[in-house]
């Protein structure tokens, strides 16, 4: 590499952090995946500062730079280009902050995953993300590759536990993205970023999501002689609607070879055991325990141990964690599949990969995460033999393709890096591709981060789709009654000069900024189809005009719901919940739209039908255009379809309904939010002056929710609160009345905050909170404000405050005179100008919503 | 190992990077050049001929601290250190010794008395602000710019070894008891004398009759050195005083020399006459924590109470897989209470002379491990390895933080640790 390169680094971070002789490069070669490269030099900066300045020069050199945390990776992603030059983040290794009473911790991208767990449990919480690796795997890894673990089958994976990170982006700017609960307005760039593999940014501080240890566990070894009878065992508790915390699958030859490293407590004659993980309060864990091991009898288990002790649970993870590593003593490399397949398929799955293991003359071993249909085949190979490196990799893609074609996906959490590419066209079309790619260049114009990843090289560059009959539609109101209809609106929209507002029912068509330009709306009301609903594995897929009503009637047959309850009510349609990414204060347990939808499909502003995400709760193939599409308004696109993860119904919805002074509320919420009743929703809202309603719901079986009560009715108690139980609806939860109050009148402020920053606000608004039409969501942080009137100095007040407390402050409903004046986004963030090129790659017609996303001037 | 048994050995290697994980050179300094997964790569590569056998090599074949931590921590256990130790071996056949190590393995550390009287001139030296000794030794050349700092990591080297106190010889105890051995490690005789001494009273209370053997150095750092030879020489010189041996035992107080003690007959070829000599030596020899564990001593009393918490050397968890003796002893002790640390396994960097060699990596181990002292609020950190009393004596005194360190066989015999205190 050129000396004078190597020297101007050296003048950045000081050159004892610069590593460019040989050896140094050659251990930055590879990493845990059979893919490698020699970087031509490696960096370790100190600071974004420094992460920018490398950046600005690497670019300027015409250099590609690749980020990497300790180097785990299992597709490649943190190899560099021959002569590259790696970026290593291993200085930022500090936990800057933990912040208990806001449920989050700020932290550096080098610390591994298993430090934060460390230092986060003497406080008695977790972070939920557990990659297997964790010990080693970073946090800054993690977010690049959204990792999942045995935990996620329960928690989620890491896109649903960050909240918001800093990212150094391609030509040296820092951007902040995200917020105190995840969904900064405008679009979900987090949710883009995250599981990005490095290839948009480069973070260098995350906040992250951090949840009260559960009060109970109870670990389960269930041993099988046969390994078919474990994969049965797994798709009959899932379709029996259990969520474990972790369903682990482990076959005869890895638990071997776990055993043979370190004595864990796998039986050593088993075809196969399950690891089965169920924790939360104390009251009904057995409950649970129960349903699971009826299922595994009636599966013939041959037995089910128990873990007696924290030790033996231990020893039982450790080989669990171990095993990638732990096959090593039956063959010099491996290449590890990653696909994913629904959950009941995994019976003939299991099958099937052996079979074409076996075709290829090889052998494999499996270890995974079972519950969530993640497999992970090791296909066992030594490169020194001559033609099994190829082998190896037919036998790969045959595993991709099979999992794809039993419904499943390429890769669950390891990524696509440079292993996968060419599995990429098994889930997308090439409308699809050209997306990501117009996309990666949008984000990074000069082509030099982590080039060459994740979108195979050779797509073609896709144009607006022409229209050769202006008149076949009129402006006004359209609404398509199919997919192809709706593609030719938007390409007559594109060859008229028409712009487009996408609608559901067309209730919140005024949402967002003014817009001088003139616009029809496309509305989604006809496209109602259900277009896949298969209970057994949760899943839903349905057209963007379905109504939350009607899915949940639906649902209601099966004994399911999805989860989310809507500002506003049944008649709200499934496009808007998703484009305007709507959630209530259930959020705290249930999650969000962004953390409900497994994909979704759009018509992109160049007439293209995409597909986003698929149907599987686990997938990491391709950048996650689903999470962006979440939340932003109709200016990118029109969403025509959504798929959804649902549960089960809880037994019972039940709360403590009480009333009292503001500061008591806060201090029943706090308190509840550091214990460990996990309620599904903590929310006050004001009756008259000095008087307030506070209400902790919980929503689970019957003696859990009887359990979590008395606990909670301790907490409020000392808090000076008197309470009374109280059922709620359902579907409706129990916020139809503050929720008609707020939204009937003509301004709605909302403002999302970090918890303990809104609690504070709640003293010092500008505006008199007390005795307001407001909702106050004391578990997720926001806060939904209905006003008569809001002149528009005491607005920008509340907007910069919003701010500065390190939130933001929409204004989701009012009059054109305030929205002339004033930005509806308030203050101008780091992330609108990325924001806006993201608009341009889309959209470049400007033909849905223009001017309305924030960052587009 | 033979080049076939290494190549084997390699090849466990998947690059997992859990090894990432329990390094305490990587932690500090995030380099892969520096981890068991980055090493055995550019060994790979040396093999293959990939990389040169230059000086580029020199610093990541050095500065493994050999604490095998990874190796621990690695489930198909691919024995970094040793795989080292034989590159290091292969390296210094091509680059050569230099001067320093000549003289140290060469001439020095196979004489006692030499070794000695060199020790008191560098006590006598610093003492008087001159480290003249060390200075006439050529350390200044190799020690470079951090010369300054290492002669702080011996506050006070004492002017009268364990040997000029008590001849080899010396038997302390009846001659009708069982019959022990009390080899003299270098760092026990010359730099913590009294803590030796204390091993001999404490050898006594078992019921011992303990000789001061007149040995030589085990031979463990020339090994880590890579010098192969020298430590086969001075294994020899050792074994050849043990010709017509009467010692019902052979015990130790440094578990660094116990552990290479133990290792001797893997320093000869099998079919070697001299392997089957170090066979029957190596039976016969005890970590004292283990002789601790066997022969437990009546407790004193102890007025005020005391919080103790200890510190396993590489030599004694990995090195001879003893973790729960030293514990349960200190547990046992009236008016004390065991408090475990944070990575209390953790190498401390000391690691024979690495802390010498490598001061400034060393440096930042050392403070890892004082903080995880200093948050167990113990008043005294045990261990038994003098180069680990050195070392951790040096990085609570330069964190200020004040607490004491003392071996094991002090803590029992209640007598002074370093610096002089009782305990």
């Amino acid at each position: 590499m050129d000396t004078g390169f190597i020297t101007a680094l050296e003048k950045i971070v000081g050159p004892e952090f610069v590593s460019a002789n040989r050896p140094g490069r050659k251990v930055y070669s590879y990493d845990a995946s059979l893919v490698e490269g020699m970087p031509g030099a490696v960096v370790f900066p100190g600071h974004s500062g420094e992460v920018a300045a490398i950046v600005r020069l690497a670019e300027a050199s015409g250099i590609p730079y690749v980020p990497r945390g300790f180097g785990t990776n299992l597709s490649g992603g943190s190899i560099a280009p021959d002569g590259g030059l790696v970026i290593g983040l291993a200085r930022f290794n500090r936990i800057l902050d933990i912040q208990l009473e806001n449920r989050r911790v700020v932290v550096q991208p080098g610390v591994p995953n298993l430090d934060l767990q460390n230092a986060l449990a003497p406080f008695g919480f977790f972070y939920a993300p557990d990659p297997a690796s964790q010990k080693v795997a970073t946090l800054g890894g993690n977010a690049a590759e959204n990792s999942g673990g045995p935990r996620c089958l329960k928690y989620g994976v890491t896109t649903n536990h960050i909240l918001e990170m800093e990212v150094v982006l391609p030509g040296g700017e820092t951007a902040r993205l995200g917020g105190p609960n995840g969904d900064a307005p405008g679009g979900d760039l987090r949710g883009l970023f995250i599981g990005s593999e490095g290839t948009f940014g480069i973070v260098t501080e995350l906040t992250v999501r951090i949840l009260p240890l559960p009060e109970a566990v109870i670990t389960m070894l269930v041993v099988y002689d046969g390994l078919d009878e474990a994969a049965r065992t797994v798709s009959d508790i899932i379709s029996a609607g259990i969520i474990p915390a972790a369903l682990e699958m482990m076959d005869q030859p890895v638990m071997q070879a776990v055993e043979d490293s370190f004595p864990c407590g796998y039986p050593r004659d088993a075809a196969a055991v399950l690891i089965i993980e169920v924790e939360g309060p104390a009251d009904g864990l057995e409950t649970q325990a129960g349903h699971i091991d009826r299922i595994c009898r009636q599966n013939n288990c041959r037995e089910i141990r128990r873990a007696h002790n924290e030790r033996e649970r231990t020893a039982l993870w450790a080989g669990r964690r171990g095993a990638f590593g732990a096959v090593a003593r039956l063959a010099p490399r491996y290449l590890v599949a990653d696909s994913t397949v629904p959950r009941t398929r995994l019976p003939e799955a299991l099958e099937q990969v052996g079979r074409i293991v076996e075709q290829y003359g090889l052998t494999c071993g499996n270890v995974f995460h079972a519950g969530d249909g993640n497999l992970h085949p090791l296909i066992l190979f030594d490169p020194k033999e001559p033609g099994q490196y190829e082998r190896v990799h037919q036998a790969g893609r045959e595993v991709m393709e099979l999992c794809v074609a039993l419904g499943g996906t390429i890769t669950g959490e390891h990524g696509v890096g440079l292993e996968k590419q060419e599995g990429m066209r098994l889930v997308f079309s090439e409308d699809d591709l050209a997306l990501m790619q117009d996309l990666k260049a949008a984000i990074d114009p000069a082509g030099r981060l982590n080039p060459g990843k994740i979108v195979p090289p050779d797509i073609e560059v896709k144009e607006t789709v022409p229209f050769h009959d202006p008149g076949r539609f009129s402006p006004g109101a359209l609404a398509p009654g199919s997919e192809e209809e709706a593609v030719d609106m938007v390409c007559w929209a594109g060859s008229t000069g028409n712009a487009l507002r996408p609608v559901g029912t067309g209730r919140r068509a005024d949402y967002g900024r003014r817009t001088s330009v003139e616009l029809s709306t496309l509305s989604t009301r006809r496209l109602t189809r259900i277009h896949e609903y298969d209970p057994s594995n949760q899943v839903i897929s349905a057209g963007a005009g379905v109504t939350i009503g009607t899915l949940q009637d639906i649902l209601a047959d099966h004994n399911q719901w999805l989860p989310l309850r809507a500002p506003l009510d049944a008649e709200t349609t499934l496009g808007g919940v998703a484009a305007l990414a709507c959630f209530g204060p259930e959020r705290l347990f249930h999650g969000a739209p962004r953390d409900l939808a497994l994909g979704l499909q759009f018509i992109s502003g160049r007439g293209r039908i995409i597909q986003a995400g698929g149907r599987v709760v686990k997938n990491v193939a391709g950048y996650d255009l689903t999470r962006l599409m979440i939340g932003s308004a109709g200016c990118l696109g029109l969403i025509t379809r959504v798929t959804l993860k649902v549960t089960q119904r809880p037994q019972v919805c039940r709360g403590l309904v009480a009333e009292g002074p503001i500061d008591a509320c806060r201090q029943a919420a706090e308190g509840l939010l550091r214990s460990k009743t996990q309620p599904a929703f903590l929310a006050a809202w004001p009756l008259s002056p000095g008087v307030w309603r506070f209400r902790a719901g919980f929503e689970n079986l019957a003696e859990t929710v009887e359990s979590c009560l008395k606990t909670a009715r301790e907490v409020l108690d000392r808090a000076g609160l008197a309470s009374s139980v109280e059922d709620h609806p359902l579907r409706e939860g129990p916020w139809a009345d503050p929720y008609e109050r707020i939204y009937r009148l003509p301004v709605v402020v909302r403002m999302d905050l970090p918890l303990n920053r809104l609690f504070d606000f709640t003293g010092s608004s500008p505006i008199p909170l007390d005795g307001s039409d407001l909702l106050w969501d004391m578990g997720s942080g926001r806060l939904l404000l209905g006003l008569t009137d809001l002149p528009e100095d005491i607005w920008s007040a509340l907007a910069r405050r919003a701010f500065q407390e390190g939130g933001y402050a929409v204004l989701e409903k009012a009059p054109e005179s305030l929205k002339a004046t004033t930005d509806v986004y308030g203050p101008k963030q780091s992330a609108w100008p990325l924001l806006g090129r993201i608009k341009k790659a889309m959209d470049p017609g400007n033909i849905f919503s223009p001017w309305q996303m924030p960052g587009v001037i | 190992m033979n080049r076939l048994e290494i190549e084997n050995r390699m090849s466990q290697c998947n690059q997992c990077g859990f090894c990432q994980a329990a390094c305490p050179v990587f932690r500090v300094t995030g380099h892969e050049a520096g981890v068991a997964r980055g090493r055995l790569t550019l060994l790979r590569a040396l093999l293959a001929g990939e990389l040169s056998w230059t000086e580029e090599v020199e610093e990541p074949l050095f500065n493994c601290l050999l604490c095998g931590a990874c190796t621990a921590n690695c489930f198909p256990a691919v024995p970094t250190a040793d795989l080292v130790l034989a590159a290091r071996q292969e390296y210094l056949d091509r680059a050569g010794k230099n001067a320093l190590h000549r003289l140290l393995f060469d001439h020095l550390l196979p004489y006692p008395d030499r070794l000695r009287i060199a020790a008191r001139a560098a006590a006598v030296g610093q003492k008087r602000g001159l480290p003249q000794m060390a200075g006439a030794l050529g350390l200044l050349r190799i020690f470079g710019g951090d010369f300054p700092e290492i002669v702080k990591i011996i506050e006070r080297p004492p002017l009268l070894p364990l040997r000029d106190r008590l001849k080899p010889g010396t038997v302390i105890g009846a001659s009708n008891r069982p019959k022990a051995g009390y080899f003299v490690g270098c760092g026990m005789d010359m730099v913590c004398p009294d803590a030796a001494h204390g091993t001999l009273n404490l050898l006594d209370r078992m019921g011992f009759g303990a000789t001061v053997l007149g040995n030589c150095c085990c031979g463990l750092p020339a090994h880590s050195y890579g010098d192969l030879r020298a430590a086969q020489k001075l294994a020899v010189k050792n074994l050849n005083l043990f010709r017509d041996d009467t010692h019902d035992v052979i015990v130790t107080d440094c578990s660094s020399c116990a552990a290479f003690l133990k290792k001797y007959p893997s320093l000869f070829p099998s079919g070697d006459p001299r392997r089957e000599q170090a066979l029957g030596f190596a039976a016969k020899v005890r970590d004292l924590t283990q002789l601790v564990a066997e022969n437990p001593v009546s407790p004193g009393t102890r007025e005020k109470k005391l919080i103790v918490t200890y510190h396993d050397p590489c030599h004694a968890v990995r090195g001879q897989g003893i973790s729960r003796e030293p514990r349960e002893a200190l547990n046992n002790l009236p008016g004390v209470e065991f408090r475990e640390m944070t990575e209390a396994d953790w190498c401390c960097g000391g690691a024979g002379s690495y802390s010498l060699t490598h001061y400034r990596l060393a440096r930042r181990i050392i403070d890892r491990k004082a903080s995880h002292i200093a948050q167990s609020q113990a008043d005294v950190v045990v261990t038994s390895c003098p180069a680990c009393m050195i070392h951790l004596d040096y990085g609570l005194r330069i964190n200020n933080i004040p607490v004491k360190v003392a071996h094991i066989s002090q803590m029992l015999q209640g007598t002074a640790a370093m610096g002089g205190s009782p305990v």
